[in-house]
Formats: C-alpha cells, sequence, structure tokens
C-alpha cells in the first residue's frame, strides 16, 4: 500500500543563528537550505546585532538593551515564529529577553522543527553515509529542549548510520562554557575520546556550533572525523560543501590554507590579529 | 521592570525560598572544577550563593562554585523545592561579575574583539550577497 504524506503547511519564520555560528557558514547555509527543503520560508538573521546580550553579562544595562534591540527586529519583521540554533540565545531569549520585552512570535529550536517536519526531511535522505557515530551530548539544553534525543533521532533517517549508544552527557550546555573553566574542556574532550574507542566510533558528531569549534582538532593525530550533524545530513541528501573551519584550523598553516583572495577579503593585518591566534591554537588534549 | 530590578528581586525572591540543602551542590558535575568546593559542606556553599542573591557576603567557596558553573541544569532536577538552580546561578553569576553596578567578585572575561572576529569568519565563509541579507 502507498503511503501518503501530508506534509505541514509552509511556514514563515527566523531563523536566529545567533553570533559564532558566522565561524561556520557552511553550517549556516546547509541548515538554512534544509529549512526551506521541508517547507520553512525562514530568513537568516544573526550576528552581533542580534545579539542574545550574552557576551555582556557583566552590565545588566547592556544586556537588556541588546536583548530589546533583538526582540524588537524579530518582532518587525511580522513573521510568527524564530527558529533558534544556539542553546545560549534559546535560553537567554526565555530568562533575559522576553521577560523585558514581550515577543509577537514563538519560538523553536531547529532540532524540533526539522525533527517535525521528517517525513519532508527523509525524503531527501537518500545517499548512504557509513559512519560510526558518537553523538557529543551537553546536559544543560536537554531539560529545555531535547535536544540529545532529536539530533539521535534526526541522524537514524540516515541510512547507512550507526548511531552508538551512549547516554552519558557531558556538563555544561555547550563547549563555551567548559573552555572558560581551567581543566574542563580537556576533561570533556578525553571522555568522548574514551567513549569513542569504548564503542569503536569513527566519527565524532557534534550538536552546537562552539563544540564544533572546540573539537575539530581532535582529529588531528587520530584516524577520527569530526562531524556536526547537519553535515551529516547534507552528506545523505548529497549536498556539496566543505568545512572551512574544520579545513582551517587543522591545517599545518591557516593562512597559506586560505583560499585564493580570501586574504585580501578579510584584510592580512585582520587576520593576522584576530584570527589566526584562534586557527594556531594548541589543541586541549 | 528592567532586568537589573528583575536579578535582583526576582533572585532574591528564589533566595528566600531556598533552603541552602546542598542538594543543587552534590549533583553539580563542576565541583572538582572549583577550588575548596569538593572537599566544603555543601550546605554552606549553597548557603553563599543564596547569600549572593540576597545582596549579602558570599563565602570564596561560594563564588568558586558560582565562577565554574557551566549551565549543567543539573541542579533544577536535584532542588527539592523544585526552584529553577539554573537561573539562580545565572543571575548570582552575574551579580558577581558586577552586572548590577556592584565591584566585581569574580573576573570578568572580556573579548574586545569577539564582535570584529566573528565578522571577520562571515567574511570567509559567506557570500556578499549572504552577509548582506543575514546579518
Amino acid at each position: 500500500m502507498a503511503v501518503t504524506h501530508h506534509p505541514l503547511p509552509a511556514a514563515r519564520a527566523v531563523f536566529w543563528y545567533g553570533c559564532n555560528l558566522l565561524r561556520h557558514g557552511d553550517i549556516l547555509r546547509l541548515t538554512a537550505r534544509f529549512l526551506e527543503a521541508v517547507g520553512v520560508d525562514a530568513a537568516p538573521r544573526g550576528g552581533p546585532s542580534h545579539c542574545c546580550g550574552s557576551p555582556t553579562e557583566q552590565n545588566a544595562r547592556i544586556t537588556e538593551a541588546m536583548g530589546r534591540r533583538t526582540i524588537s527586529a524579530f518582532n518587525a519583521t511580522g513573521r510568527g515564529k524564530v527558529i533558534t540554533w544556539c542553546p545560549s540565545c534559546h535560553m537567554n531569549m526565555a530568562d533575559m529577553m522576553v521577560p523585558e520585552t514581550p515577543a509577537h512570535f514563538e519560538a523553536a529550536h531547529v532540532t524540533e522543527v526539522l525533527w517535525e517536519r521528517r517525513a519532508a526531511l527523509q525524503e531527501l535522505l537518500v545517499k548512504p553515509v557509513p559512519v560510526r557515530v558518537l553523538l557529543h551530548r551537553h546536559a544543560g539544553f536537554q531539560p529545555r529542549v531535547a535536544v540529545n534525543d532529536l539530533v539521535s533521532n534526526l541522524l537514524r533517517l540516515i541510512p547507512g548510520l550507526e548511531l552508538v549508544e551512549e547516554d552519558e552527557a557531558l556538563p555544561g550546555h555547550m563547549c563555551s562554557a567548559l573552555a572558560g573553566v581551567p581543566g574542563a574542556l580537556a576533561a570533556a574532550h578525553e571522555a568522548n575520546l574514551a567513549a569513542m574507542a569504548r564503542h569503536g566510533a569513527d566519527t565524532l558528531c557534534t550538536i552546537f556550533h562552539s563544540c564544533h569549534r572546540e573539537a575539530v582538532a581532535l582529529e588531528r593525530g587520530r584516524d577520527i572525523s569530526v562531524m556536526n550533524w547537519v553535515h551529516l545530513l547534507a552528506r545523505s541528501a548529497d549536498w556539496e560543501f566543505r568545512d572551512e573551519y574544520n579545513h582551517l584550523r587543522n591545517a599545518e598553516d591557516p593562512r597559506a590554507a586560505l583560499d585564493h583572495g580570501a586574504l585580501e577579503r578579510i584584510g592580512a593585518e585582520f587576520f593576522t590579529q584576530l584570527m589566526e591566534p584562534e586557527l594556531r591554537r594548541k589543541p586541549v588534549v | 521592570m528592567s532586568l537589573a530590578a528583575r536579578i535582583a528581586t526576582e533572585g532574591a525572591s528564589m533566595a528566600q525560598a531556598c533552603t541552602a540543602c546542598g542538594a543543587c551542590v552534590q549533583a553539580c558535575p563542576m565541583t572538582h572544577f572549583a577550588a575548596g568546593v569538593v572537599e566544603a559542606d555543601p550546605a554552606e556553599v549553597a548557603s553563599g550563593m543564596r547569600a549572593l542573591l540576597l545582596g549579602e557576603e558570599a563565602s570564596p567557596v561560594a563564588l568558586a562554585w558560582i565562577g565554574a558553573c557551566t549551565r549543567s541544569a543539573l541542579c533544577n532536577a536535584a532542588c527539592p523545592e523544585k526552584l529553577d538552580v539554573a537561573l539562580m546561578m545565572r543571575f548570582a553569576g552575574m551579580r558577581a561579575r558586577g552586572a548590577l553596578d556592584g565591584a566585581p567578585l569574580l573576573p570578568v572575561k572580556a573579548d574586545s574583539g569577539w564582535s570584529a572576529r566573528v565578522k571577520g569568519f562571515a567574511r570567509l565563509g559567506l557570500t556578499e550577497r549572504e552577509q548582506a541579507e543575514w546579518l
């Protein structure tokens, strides 16, 4: 018997990708493409001009003003839904922003939206991805949005992908928080590597951007891959992409690894002062 | 009500409902990264966090715990009073970093190049059109 899909109606939304996902243009672009492909007209908005205020938490007046500016901008779009990517932005919206500036929209995390529209998503996932994956989980966002379960379920839609059973979640809501506490990020990475070895996993799948940023260097000297869940979906959809951050972070010389014309576009001095030190940081483990 | 006023009033309100039993400290996965917390009485650590939210002096061990909070949220499930301890810790962290105009009691991580840096990565990874439309 033929299965008839009843696709959800097209929705107009804002895709609030946050600030630091700008380091990963490939993940941002692929996520926007998936949202569009499953029937969501989601206008991407983010960067420092749409900040949740969390980088300025040492000054409540500035945090509040930044949050007000962002909520007002979303209200002005007239779109009834804001789809979040960043757990920090998502929680900040509920805890710090909306209580001060009422929102004229509902919020949902991108994993919830894609799972809700999984029938349309699954039709895209045609190419087997033969990898054995450990999911890099954190504990902190899970009570708000069951993101560890949602991403696991999304990964299970990919033909050929094996997801190892490992329920232990790392502390924090994402790795940027751990990076600020001496020793915590290294302990998290060691725990992931041990779990990968225990389960024979060849791929570490990150959920959030800051985890991806911190984890990609684990590939150095190890026979493993670090991929974001969106990368794995895209590989199954047979969409081309290059993980640019991973490419530069793991390059022996990030400057030499830049594409032709990139240094001129960024500015050589700017790259030297603001970007190169991050790309050349020594891995924590 | 301003955010600063809400942090002060809502934080104090939650602190008054807190019994400082220490269950949140015992559930916290970050205690071994915070100097002196593992060795301390959990109730005393929690009491210091509660004091900070009430505008009182916080103990050094409570400040160490607050400074090591990474928003794991395991404290919420552990709280017998069903308080949003993660939000209490957030408010306490903001107070300890001087968000309400007091002198900072914890180091403030300032990254003056953050905004420019992420825009630099955007120039690297996004087309000019994407930057114009998405930023």
